[in-house]
Formats: C-alpha cells, sequence, structure tokens
C-alpha cells in the first residue's frame, strides 16, 4: 500500500461525497470491499476501470439521470490521468 | 411498539380492537337521537368516521417504518443517532393517530353507562392528546438539533424572530379561542367544555401545547436547514423528501391539536365542520408521511447498493 493509494481511495471518496454526502465514505468501501474484494485502503490505481464501472451501475440504480451518473464516471476517470495522480 | 417489524403487527391488532369496540360498545344514546339514529345505523355511521382514520394510520407507521428502517440502517454512523430520534418522533405522531382515538372510545363508552364518569373522560382524553406532541417534537427536536450541529450551521437572529413571532401569533389567537369558552365563569369553575378551572387548562393545557408547538417549529426550521446544508446531490434529493416530509407532519400535527383543543370534545360522535377540518388535515399529514418514506426509501438504497 504506497502513498499515493491512499490518496487515490481518499480523492475517490471526496468526488464522491459531491454525490452521495456523508454516505460517500460508505459507499466506496462497500463497493470496493463487495466487487473488488479488497480493504478500501487498498485501493490501487490498477482498480479504478473495474470500480468505475461498479460505480456506474450503482449509482444508476440510485438516480435516472444519467447527466450525474456521465458527470460522476467522468470526474473519477479524471483520477486515472498520470498528471493527477501525480499530484 | 418501537421495532419496525412489529410495527404492522401491532397495528393489525390494534384496528381488530379498535372495530371490535366500535361494533360492541353501546351506542351513544344522544348522538343517536341528535342524528335520529337506530343502534345499527350509529354503528354504521362510526364505522365510517374511524375507517378513513385507520387507514390514515396505516400509512403513517408505514412512513415511520421506512425511516426507522434508514436509521438503523447508519445505526453506527455519527447520524445515525439524530435519525433515530426524528424515526421515533414519528413512531410518536404515528400511533398518536390511532392510540389515542382507541383510548377515547374506551372511556367514552364507559361514560355512555356512567354519566359522571364523563367528564374523567374529556379531561383524561385531552391530555391522552397532549402527551402525543410533547414527547415526539421533543424527540424531533433532538434529533434536527444534533443533524444542524453536524453541519455547524446556526439559526439566524431575523428567523429566530420571524419563527417567534409566528409563535405569538399562534399562541394568541390560541389563548383567545381557549379563553372563550370560560366566558361567564369563575377561574375556579370546572362548569366548561373543558371540565378544567381555568387556571388549571392554562398551566397544564395551554402552556405544554405552546411549549410543543414551539419545539416542533424550531425542528421544522432546523431540518430544512440542514437538507439545505447537507452535501451530495442524491442524498440531499433523497434528504430533503423526508425533511420536507416531516415539516407537512410537524405542521399538520400542531394543526391537528390546534382545531382538536378549541373545540372541545362532547365525549361522543359530532358530524360537524372540525370533524371534516382534522380529517383534511390528517389527510395533508399523511402526504408528508409518504414523502418521508419516499425519502427514507432512497436514503437506504443509497446505503445498499
Amino acid at each position: 500500500m504506497t502513498s499515493p493509494d491512499i490518496l487515490l481511495y481518499d480523492r475517490v471518496v471526496r468526488i464522491t461525497r459531491v454525490y452521495l454526502g456523508p454516505a460517500a465514505d460508505r459507499f466506496i468501501a462497500r463497493q470496493v470491499q463487495n466487487h473488488l474484494q479488497k480493504e478500501p485502503q487498498a485501493l490501487s490505481s490498477e482498480d479504478l476501470g473495474r470500480l468505475i464501472d461498479w460505480i456506474r451501475v450503482a449509482v444508476s440504480l440510485l438516480t435516472e439521470d444519467n447527466d450525474i451518473v456521465e458527470e460522476y464516471t467522468t470526474q473519477l476517470r479524471e483520477l486515472a490521468k498520470p498528471s493527477r495522480q501525480a499530484s | 411498539m418501537s421495532r419496525p417489524s412489529n410495527a404492522m403487527g401491532y397495528y393489525i391488532i390494534l384496528s381488530i380492537v379498535f372495530l371490535l369496540l366500535a361494533a360492541v360498545l353501546p351506542a351513544n344514546q344522544q348522538a343517536s337521537q341528535l342524528y335520529h339514529l337506530s343502534n345499527s345505523q350509529y354503528h354504521l355511521l362510526f364505522f365510517l368516521v374511524i375507517l378513513p382514520l385507520m387507514l390514515l394510520s396505516f400509512l403513517a407507521i408505514y412512513g415511520y417504518v421506512k425511516l426507522q428502517n434508514y436509521a438503523n440502517s447508519i445505526d453506527k454512523t455519527p447520524e445515525g443517532h439524530d435519525f433515530k430520534l426524528l424515526a421515533n418522533g414519528c413512531r410518536w405522531l404515528a400511533w398518536g393517530l390511532l392510540v389515542p382515538a382507541v383510548v377515547e372510545i374506551i372511556l367514552n363508552s364507559i361514560a355512555n353507562v356512567h354519566p359522571g364518569f364523563h367528564a374523567a373522560a374529556i379531561v383524561g382524553t385531552n391530555y391522552l392528546y397532549l402527551v402525543v406532541p410533547l414527547v415526539a417534537f421533543s424527540l424531533i427536536s433532538n434529533g434536527s438539533h444534533g443533524l444542524l450541529s453536524r453541519t455547524k450551521q446556526q439559526l439566524s437572529i431575523s428567523n429566530t424572530k420571524s419563527l417567534i413571532l409566528v409563535l405569538v401569533l399562534i399562541g394568541v389567537a390560541y389563548c383567545f379561542l381557549i379563553f372563550r369558552h370560560y366566558i361567564g365563569n369563575s377561574l375556579g369553575s370546572t362548569n366548561n367544555p373543558f371540565h378544567l378551572p381555568l387556571w388549571l387548562m392554562l398551566i397544564t393545557m395551554v402552556i405544554p401545547y405552546l411549549y410543543a408547538w414551539f419545539v416542533g417549529l424550531l425542528a421544522v426550521y432546523e431540518i430544512v436547514l440542514f437538507s439545505k446544508q447537507s452535501r451530495g446531490v442524491l442524498y440531499q434529493q433523497a434528504l430533503q423528501l423526508v425533511a420536507y416530509g416531516l415539516v407537512i407532519v410537524i405542521a399538520g400535527s400542531i394543526a391537528l391539536q390546534y382545531v382538536g383543543s378549541i373545540v372541545p370534545s362532547t365525549g361522543h360522535l359530532v358530524l360537524n365542520t372540525s370533524l371534516a377540518a382534522t380529517y383534511v388535515i390528517r389527510l395533508v399529514a399523511v402526504a408528508g408521511y409518504i414523502l418521508i418514506a419516499r425519502g427514507a426509501i432512497r436514503l437506504k438504497k443509497i446505503e445498499e447498493v
């Protein structure tokens, strides 16, 4: 578990908070544990693609507003870009 | 009656008891003569009056159960305790529609057979109806205050002043409508529709009701403020359904108590505008419970997917 990967989990939660508020941390922890079979803090950049796919499915169950789903997953994809990850 | 899973079971039992009592207990002679009803016609009319109340109670219980389910699902989170308080307050309001009505029918039936018990039945019923908002609004207020304190928001002075003004208006009008029943009586006389001397009515009924309503209105304000300050687009959408549902439920509950206490209970079935008004208000309040249920279902879904 490297420092940037810990930051990655926190950044995923931070983005999620814009959509799910105080439930964000629990939501992401659940997605990582249930679908990636990992501890949330062990989330790495390699897992991000699969995690975003699962998040898309989960959020689609919460809202019919596709714009929100798109906006949310686009922001998460930004995290996969090298320049962002290094910051 | 605390576990959500048991709530519907208790509701069914209580409804059956209510229906049986309505069918078995003797008809009130005063009401029968007033509306020229036979014994069976009286019971049929009574059924028609209580059936909407039972349906509305069912929806109210459904609403609080959904909120309690959500509160249980976030039990270990910081806001879990506050949502439990909100759900418990709603539980008191929901059961407060049905339980006092069942007790009232029993007390009034005893008074039908023993006229000397009439005053005690009226006083007892009035106090029973008072306990519900006192407990419910205190619980809801504790919950709403706890939630708002997490957002580090405080009530603004101007809004607090507006709230005080609303309460003063409600309070003065309430006192006027209560005291007009005492015109011509001495302070200690119980010869009035409430069967209480004015001083006792003031201390044990008027002041507690005004206190409960102020606590309820304050809770309404805090809940709306909390829902507006919360982060998360999807979370906020669901939370606002719960918040506005609570606003309608509390406002409806206050209106119901207002009408119920300014139009004194007679102890028997009376078909008047007051009865119609209480059903309209109950219908509005139940719309609030439906909003609460919808919001709570969405909030719980966020915790499940």
